[in-house]
């Protein structure tokens, strides 16, 4: 300081700024006084007697060291100092017994911080100056290798430091109490310390000693508890580790942690675990045990092909199940039953998806191909859907809210909505609807066209246009019979009323016409109103369907007792000839009516070997008909109400020859549609390769049914021959459109 | 077609003929009278008593390929019948204006049917000729059996062996269509026999030859 005022007042009169060129030549043992001073400034710090030092002087004292040039041997000094320092500590360290081991570190490396902190600032200078330019590690850096290298890496601490602390950690797991501010402690130092030095001096070892943990104890588990009770186990553990790491390990350490565990009592035993026996995935689905399932979904949602594990067993469970159901013979008996069966397990299913599978999609399609796969096992689903649906609304959605009646038929509509074969279902849904709508006996209007709009939504207009037809048939009807009897009623006089139901031949669905012989009393009236339809509508033909009708008649009994009965038009036919005969054979009744076998023995069954409706007696007395039997008027009969019913016009389960029969129809049916299929895509496409005709067909039909490949080639074929398509006469694979 | 075979005029005298000139007259005249050694003198057409006529004077049977091969020659409409215009097709075709030119010209017909190109239209040729009837599009199982036998016999003899076999043993198909009997055909040529290994029924190929394979794996075993 002194030279420089020198220089400046000899060169006054320039008034010339120059760079300051300090040229002064330090005293080397300026270098070395100055240097002892500061070494023993670290030494006092190190002694915790930094009070008595002056910020001040020692900071410039560093700061003439380094503009003198003498930076090196301040840093090598101060190297050489704190590495005394350091191995003093790590003596002390390492003499540290048992417990009082960790706490040592923990104490000196608080002091080692703060002294680093004292030593920095003094040497701030030389850090921001000298260091950069020479490349050397700055002061705190240095110091924080420092300690690395001298005391946690030092041969007698290293591994006796990683040992202690995994120990800790073990006890923990073993449900001890431990130290875990200290704990933190030391594993923040590590982390100062740089992160591959918590990597490898602590992460590394902990996650290997983990795994073998809860290797060890998955092991062990496995083979004592019970699928749901090890979960619970598993997640417990789990959470503590989290727990753990938030407590004291670094937040990276985490995801690496709970890998670990993840892998070693979820991913290595999940087979196991959900095909355990009497508490596995099954058990648990069956018992709808929501709790395990949820706690088993998230645990495994954690693992690779977790959740595809659970959802793999899930389907193979239901399909199998499903499969029992629907060809377990004696549910089939029942075919309403049977259909509250598959609507339950759906339910069932449904809701353990949403309360323990949190809604998953993945699952909710699983469940929906399960479903799919096992209704179409059995072919006659859509009668039984159909059947059930008859029930509910011929009697079961009796006196059902609106939002009641909404909710059955929508979830009829999801099991229709699996139904391979809906064409099928079409054919006896009509059958059953036009039961139901000249019977008259459904529950509620408004829910029959509820149904139909629900089923014109999923398979469109064409699907339901006939089902319209039907209903609009039914209300033509009576205007129609309001203006027959308003214009007739001076002829009929004291006839029998009538009431005609005028079906449009198209909409309802089609019967064979087998006509029988009616009453004279009934045909003359029958005849009025031919005349009178005709007149109104000529160019029609109308076909009475003797099979399908109504009538109420009087009846009387012995001792003057007096009953309504309600029959069915061939019941009536035969209940008519007692009129003029006492008894009948079977054979005489058979000639008489000219009713069809299958149906005259039906209705006989119904009108003498039913209890409470006995009105013929039978001779056997056994419960079937047969062709040899004899009938006579039951005068016996008696019954508590006025009127009784005794129609047999209920839809019913097929019987085998029917069944075959509709199914004939539905085939007979299906080859038009896919002919048109076929053509629809050859005009559109002109030229197209074999394989490519039969998917697209099957694609178009679809929402209908499944077209049989075979059946598919053989309208080609028969296309063919009428000249509609041909066979490219270059590529044979290929086929033609013909305009 | 009343006149004799008498070249007498020029002026249309072949019912089918294309203006029959004085030159026309002179190149047919010795096959027209060939015609009529054979043909019927009311109808000036030879009928299958003709056709058996000329079979023997060929030395050849009446149901021998070459007889059909010789329809096809003279793309003959109606089988069992021949009329001039057929005939004089057929025979200007062969080069041949006698008996004796057109026995020779019987071996080189045959030679020229199996050639590829010529033994398909003859194949097809050989179905058309069967429909009898007029709108007929089938012939009956029986006679297609025979028909094959014949025709493809030489060359396919095992493949049509077992699938006449077939034939005769089902009883769903009663009559073969065009399509059915083409698609016979592309199988000999395109399907190893007995192996059948690329055979695809997802392919193309006419039902019953699905339902021939079908039957002839089953019966292998």
């Amino acid at each position: 300081m002194n030279s420089q005022s020198q220089s400046q007042s000899q060169r006054r009169k320039n008034f010339k700024i120059e760079a300051f060129k300090h040229k002064v030549e330090l005293d080397p043992k300026y270098a070395e006084r100055t240097w002892k001073v500061l070494e023993h400034a670290i030494h006092e710090i190190y002694n915790n007697n930094a009070s008595r030092l002056s910020f001040e002087e020692l900071y410039r004292s560093a700061y003439n060291m380094v503009l003198h040039k003498y930076g090196d041997k301040l840093y090598s000094g101060l190297v050489a100092t704190m590495t005394a320092h350091l191995n003093k500590i790590a003596k002390s360290v390492e003499s540290a017994q048992g417990g009082l081991f960790l706490e040592k570190l923990n104490h000196k490396w608080a002091d080692h911080n703060k002294a680093l902190q004292m030593i920095r600032d003094i040497l701030m200078y030389m850090d921001r100056s000298y260091v950069p330019t020479s490349h050397k590690t700055p002061v705190h850096e240095l110091g924080l290798n420092l300690w690395r290298d001298h005391i946690i890496h030092s041969p007698n601490i290293q591994a006796r430091l990683q040992d202690t602390l995994l120990d800790l950690v073990q006890r923990e797991r073993t449900g001890d109490v431990i130290n875990r501010g200290l704990m933190r402690n030391i594993t923040k130092m590590l982390m100062d310390l740089g992160s591959s030095v918590y990597q490898d001096d602590f992460e590394k070892p902990f996650l290997d000693v983990s795994a073998s943990f809860y290797s060890g104890e998955s092991q062990q588990f496995i083979e004592c508890c019970d699928c749901g009770s090890y979960l619970k186990k598993a997640e417990r553990r789990l959470n503590e580790e989290m727990e753990r790491v938030s407590h004291y390990l670094d937040a990276k350490t985490e995801v690496k942690i709970t890998s670990v565990v993840e892998r070693e009592m979820i991913a290595n035993h999940m087979q196991r675990l959900v095909h355990m026996d009497n508490s596995g995935l099954v058990n648990m689905l069956i018992d709808d045990k929501y709790d395990d399932l949820s706690r088993m979904y998230s645990l495994f949602k954690r693992v690779p092909e977790g959740l595809s594990t659970i959802r793999d067993v899930m389907t193979s469970y239901l399909r199998e199940r499903g499969r029992v159901l629907v060809t377990d013979t004696e549910r089939l008996k029942d075919p309403v039953e049977f259909v509250q069966c598959l609507l339950n397990e759906k339910d069932k299913h449904d809701k353990i998806i949403s309360t323990a599978f949190n809604n998953d999609k993945t699952f909710q399609n699983a469940l929906n191909s399960s479903f799919e796969y096992f209704i179409n096992l059995n072919n006659r689903s859509a009668e039984f859907i159909s059947l059930y649906l008859d029930d509910k609304l011929r009697k079961g959605l009796k006196g059902a809210s609106e939002e009641e009646v909404e909710v059955v038929l929508d979830k009829v509509m999801m099991l229709f909505r699996y139904l391979q074969e809906k064409d099928v279902f079409e054919k006896y849904y009509k059958q059953h609807l036009a039961k139901r709508l000249l019977s008259g006996k459904t529950v509620s209007d408004d829910a029959e066209r509820s149904m139909i709009v629900k089923l014109k939504t999923e398979c469109g207009y064409q699907f339901t246009s006939k089902l319209e037809g039907m209903f609009t048939d039914m209300k033509t009807s009576e205007d129609t019979m309001l203006d027959f009897y308003a214009k007739q009623s001076a002829e009929l006089g004291d006839g029998p009323t009538l009431a005609v139901q005028i079906l449009t031949t198209g909409s309802w669905p089609t019967q064979p016409t087998a006509a029988c012989n009616l009453p004279p009393e009934i045909l003359t009236v029958c005849e009025k109103f031919r005349t009178y339809y005709l007149g109104t509508h000529s160019g029609r033909r109308l076909t009475w369907q003797t099979n399908m009708g109504t009538a109420d008649i009087k009846a009387t009994f012995g001792k003057g007792h007096k009953h309504e009965l309600n029959v069915s038009t061939y019941q009536m036919c035969v209940l008519m000839l007692f009129n003029s005969a006492d008894g009948l054979t079977y054979r005489e009744i058979e000639q008489a009516t000219e009713i069809p076998a299958l149906d005259l023995k039906r209705c006989l069954q119904s009108l003498a070997c039913v209890k409470g409706k006995n009105v013929l007696r039978k001779e056997p007395m056994s419960k079937d008909i047969s062709e040899e039997d004899v009938f006579y008027f039951n005068d016996k009969f008696t019954s508590k109400f006025v009127k009784v019913k005794i129609g047999t016009v209920v839809a019913q389960k097929e019987s085998e020859p029917e069944k075959q029969e509709t199914r004939q129809r539905v085939e007979e049916d299906r080859k038009p549609q896919i002919e048109a299929a076929i053509v629809r895509i050859m005009k559109s496409r002109r030229v197209l390769d074999h394989n490519s005709i039969v998917a697209e067909v099957t694609k178009q039909l679809q929402s209908r049914f499944l077209p049989n490949p075979v059946v598919i080639k053989k309208r080609i074929e028969s296309l063919i021959e009428r000249e509609f398509l041909e066979r490219d006469k270059a590529d044979r694979k290929l086929y033609r459109y013909l305009a | 077609m009343r006149r004799s075979s008498n070249r007498k005029s020029s002026s249309a005298s072949a019912a089918a003929g294309s203006g029959s000139t004085k030159a026309a007259s002179k190149e047919f005249e010795k096959i027209d009278h060939l015609f009529n050694v054979y043909a019927d003198k009311s109808s000036a057409i030879i009928d299958p008593e003709g056709i058996e006529q000329l079979c023997s004077s060929l030395e050849v049977d009446y149901t021998d390929v070459r007889i059909l091969m010789l329809a096809w020659k003279m793309k003959a409409q109606k089988q069992g019948f021949f009329t001039l215009e057929e005939w004089r097709t057929g025979l200007k075709a062969l080069r041949a204006d006698s008996m004796s030119k057109l026995k020779k010209a019987l071996p080189e017909l045959v030679k020229e049917v199996s050639r590829p190109t010529d033994f398909l239209d003859f194949y097809s040729y050989a179905f058309r000729y069967c429909l009898t009837e007029d709108k007929q599009k089938c012939i009956d199982i029986e006679s297609a059996c025979q028909l094959l036998s014949l025709v493809l016999g030489t060359q396919f003899g095992p493949q049509v062996e077992k699938f006449t076999e077939y034939l005769k043993s089902q009883s769903e198909y009663k009559v073969m269509n065009m399509d059915q009997w083409m698609g016979f055909y592309r199988f000999c040529n395109e399907i190893p026999f007995p192996s059948l290994e690329n055979y695809d029924s997802d392919l193309a190929w006419p039902l019953i030859l699905d339902n021939f394979v079908e039957w002839f794996r089953e019966n292998q075993n």
